[in-house]
């Protein structure tokens, strides 16, 4: 905004005998001119840019008030257990049928920019990530996956059935192209398992329990339902920190867990398979306990065998 | 005379009179004879005294020499070996000086890395390629004062030969790759004397902690003889013969066969450009730009699998880290059944093999490169990555780059694809399938899929291409047809073109490749000159030694 403004002091219509000799440039002052007719505006008017400028502001501050109220609120929940929401009180929706959801790759993994979109997981040979091979399994039958196995040079030797675990490479792996989706298994000597896909735009993912549920929404089977999500989440987090990384007593106490709840539905979050079998399975089947678990649990442990989805795991248990 | 402290003037004055009896004169002028006189007693006196002095000082020396003679041949320069005798002594490396032998006498061959006298003994340490040890000469039943001397003075990088015992030491030496044990030097001989000017020094060569002067490269290159002394040479020319023996071997397992090829040809292999002629008889030749021609027609005579080592000559006028104009080659041709990846699975395969026997054999050679030179340790996947030119080029669209989908990548591009695929999949090694027709010579066979892209490939280690290859066109008339939309009708290249006509007798499918042995070590080890793997490396500028 200027200063000041003045009303143009001679009139745009001037005829000049221009020389033809030069090229042609429009009139600056009949452009300015007309301009400042516009914006010639009285004392205490406003201008109507200002104005919208000033509304876009306010708005913006009044998202911000309405974020900070919200994220205070979200702060509330978490630090008082009391706020906690009544979980029984809450109607059980349905969760859909597993693995057969709508799930679009190009909607969850960002669009297709015509290279083959490779998960990349970093894995410790001593140390197997089988829930990891039965969500691989799972993925094989929903998209065309390039699955392949590599050793890393930190590692000096890995079992064979290790290289063989995600199956034979199928017969066309040469055209990279034709398929929707790489799953790269490297085993390697690292701390913690480790997932990376695309590594310009996404940090890597750390530990067997988060990349099982990056690999589960994969499959678009994850429950809608935030209660059941959490309970989802809640027994992945029994499976990996207590079943497979826990001490004695504390898996002792997952076991009882595990049996009580499998007393009452046939799978951990009710009448279907989740993410939370294949982790809790997995993880019960790692530590080696499945010989001396309650009979619920070997129930359940039963009916997971019967699905065919761990064949590769028991594979490599013996 | 003016410069002389005191006493010595006097025992001049002294000396003076004495010879010429009552003159005075040398003396200054200003005394008189009466005083003169007086003085001359005095001094007469004096001289007798000096005399006795003197007296007492040979006999010491008498008695030093006599001291002396215990180890006088002890030490020496020895008579110049010319095979006069065979001795039957053994010679104990320095790598083997280990505590084990501790306290056996040895004979050593050596040369002198660098020598520390200090009063009555003298720290020497003996170095033998890449591995040195501590050396004392001390004064002693075993050495005399000469001896000790001696060992001083002889000029580094002299060789030498020490009889010495096995010492285990409580402090480690640091400075010395044997650091548990010292050598106690009780004979010393020298075998072959150095110049006491050496154009370089060793050490100047080596550690460089920052703001220590460093050594030109170009000083470096034209003494190469003594750079290559120093321990970080011996290590990369030892692990590079270990690249060209483990590509061997490999090769060799696999049922390949070493063949030897002309390097004087009577045409340009790849177009014509860059190549180095030279004159042959009253016609000219050229130097071999790749062997390319002769792997193939081997292939179409049935050997099947063949491999070669040999020079390469390149007339690229480009002074960069990473280009020699003569290099070794190690090339690959095989025929395969039904597809070329079956060839691109055996040439990763090796270079595999090759990674894996440099860290399981070579790993002392590593451990010294990288004192000098840090890198990290290279790393790679066993099977080799392999990503088509298409994935590339959207990896590096991601990463903000703009590039075409049939462009050829750029050397910044390469590298930073190198670093988006070392980030990915932790590996510094990896293949890039599937390149645009466009960009690889006439006889790469088009992809059967997409005719804009072709069954070749490249291999890149830290990012860095090492390998160019691919499936070769068999087939005579297509080659033609090639041949003829790039441009090489039969007019402009007769004899390159004629070799091609083998093909028409019968070929196999075949592909093949060609690494640079250099190029291979430099990346390797993680180094950034090529001028450091290759011996005596050619450049432009550069012809000798």
């Amino acid at each position: 905004m200027p200063m000041y403004q003045l009303k143009p002091i001679c009139g745009s219509d001037i005829k000049i005998d221009l020389p033809a000799c030069m090229y042609k440039l429009p009139n600056i002052h009949a452009q300015q001119g007309s301009g400042c007719a516009e914006h010639a505006l009285q004392n205490g008017d406003v201008d109507p840019a200002l104005k919208a400028l000033e509304a876009r502001q306010d708005e913006i501050l009044r998202k911000l008030y309405d974020l900070k109220a919200a994220v205070d609120g979200l702060a509330k929940t978490v630090t008082t257990p009391d706020a906690d929401l009544d979980a029984t009180t809450l109607p059980q929706s349905p969760t859909g049928s597993p693995f057969t959801g709508t799930a679009d790759l190009d909607a969850l993994l960002g669009k297709d920019v015509g290279a083959l979109r490779d998960i990349v997981v970093n894995a410790n040979p001593a140390n197997p990530p089988f829930s990891l091979l039965v969500l691989h399994g799972l993925l094989c039958r929903r998209y065309r996956v390039l699955s392949s196995v590599y050793v890393h040079s930190s590692v000096t030797s890995v079992p064979p059935q290790l290289l063989s675990c995600l199956g034979q490479p199928p017969a066309d792996s040469y055209t990279r192209d034709r398929f929707q989706l790489g799953f790269t298994l490297i085993w390697k000597d690292v701390p913690t398992l480790q997932m990376k896909f695309s590594t310009p735009s996404m940090c890597p993912i750390e530990g067997e329990a988060n990349v099982a549920r990056f690999l589960f929404r994969l499959l678009g089977a994850e429950p809608r339902d935030p209660v059941a999500a959490t309970r989802a989440d809640c027994w992945v987090d029994v499976g990996i920190i207590q079943l497979a990384e826990g001490s004695a007593k504390e898996r002792a106490a997952a076991v009882r867990a595990l049996n009580a709840a499998l007393g009452c539905s046939p799978w951990l979050l009710g009448s279907e398979l989740s993410l939370a079998d294949i982790v809790c399975a997995c993880s019960l089947l790692w530590a080696g306990q499945a010989d001396a678990a309650p009979a619920n649990v070997k129930r359940w442990l039963q009916a997971c065998r019967n699905l065919g989805h761990f064949d590769c795991v028991y594979t490599l248990l013996q | 005379m003016a410069l002389l402290s005191p006493e010595l003037r006097a025992e001049t004055v002294a000396l003076c009179v004495n010879s010429e009896g009552r003159g005075s004169f040398c003396v200054n002028n200003v005394k008189t004879s009466d005083a003169a006189a007086e003085e001359e007693q005095a001094q007469s006196k004096k001289a007798l005294k000096k005399q006795q002095k003197e007296a007492e000082k040979q006999a010491k020396k008498a008695e030093k020499q006599a001291k002396m003679d215990f180890a006088k041949d002890r030490y020496g320069v020895s008579a110049m070996v010319q095979s006069q005798e065979r001795l039957g002594r053994t010679l104990i490396r320095v790598q083997d000086l280990t505590p084990e032998k501790a306290n056996q006498l040895v004979w050593v061959r050596a040369r002198m890395h660098t020598i520390r006298a200090k009063g009555k003994q003298c720290f020497l340490v003996l170095r033998q390629q890449q591995f040195n040890v501590q050396a004392l000469v001390a004064v002693g039943d075993r050495a005399s004062k000469q001896m000790v001397k001696f060992a001083a003075n002889i000029t580094k990088e002299s060789i030498v030969d020490v009889e010495a015992v096995v010492q285990t030491v409580e402090q480690k030496i640091e400075t010395c790759t044997q650091h548990d044990v010292e050598l106690h030097v009780e004979r010393i001989f020298v075998i072959s004397q150095a110049d006491a000017r050496l154009p370089l020094q060793l050490e100047d060569g080596l550690f460089l902690p920052a703001g220590r002067a460093t050594v030109n490269q170009d000083t470096r290159l034209d003494n190469r003889v003594i750079d290559l002394r120093t321990t970080t040479s011996q290590a990369i020319f030892r692990l590079q013969s270990g690249v060209c023996q483990l590509f061997r071997d490999t090769l060799l397992q696999k049922g390949f066969v070493e063949i030897q090829t002309p390097k004087i040809i009577s045409a340009a292999s790849e177009g014509g450009a860059n190549v180095f002629t030279v004159s042959y008889f009253k016609t000219s030749a050229y130097l071999a730009q790749s062997p390319q021609l002769y792997k193939q027609m081997c292939i179409c005579a049935d050997f099947d699998k063949v491999f070669c080592i040999g020079p390469v000559f390149r007339a690229e006028d480009s002074n960069t880290h990473r280009h020699l104009t003569e290099f070794v080659g190690l090339d690959i041709e095989m025929a395969f059944n039904y597809h070329y990846h079956e060839v691109l699975d055996s040439i990763t395969d090796t270079m595999v093999e090759i990674f894996k026997g440099l860290r399981d054999r070579f790993q002392t050679e590593i451990q010294t490169v990288c004192k000098q030179y840090h890198s990290e340790p290279f790393k790679f996947l066993e099977p080799t990555l392999r990503l088509e030119y298409q994935e590339g080029v959207a990896m590096l669209r991601a990463a903000g780059v703009e590039m075409g989908d049939e462009e050829d990548l750029s050397t910044p591009n390469e590298k930073l694809l190198g670093r988006l695929v070392k980030e990915k999949y932790d590996t510094d090694f990896y293949v890039l399938d599937k390149y645009p027709l466009e960009v690889r010579p006439f006889y790469t066979m088009p992809d059967p899929h997409n005719p804009k892209y072709s069954n070749s490939y490249d291999m890149f280690m830290r990012g860095e291409e090492i390998l160019s290859g691919a499936q070769r066109v068999h087939d005579a008339q297509l080659l033609t047809e090639r041949a003829s939309h790039h441009g090489i009708g039969s007019h402009s290249n007769s004899s390159c073109y004629e070799d091609f006509y083998s093909f028409r007798y019968g070929a196999p499918p075949h592909a093949g490749g060609g690494i640079g042995l250099e190029r291979v070590t430099m990346l390797y080890l993680g180094l950034h000159n090529i001028r450091q793997t290759s011996m005596f490396p050619r450049d432009p500028k550069r012809l000798t030694p």
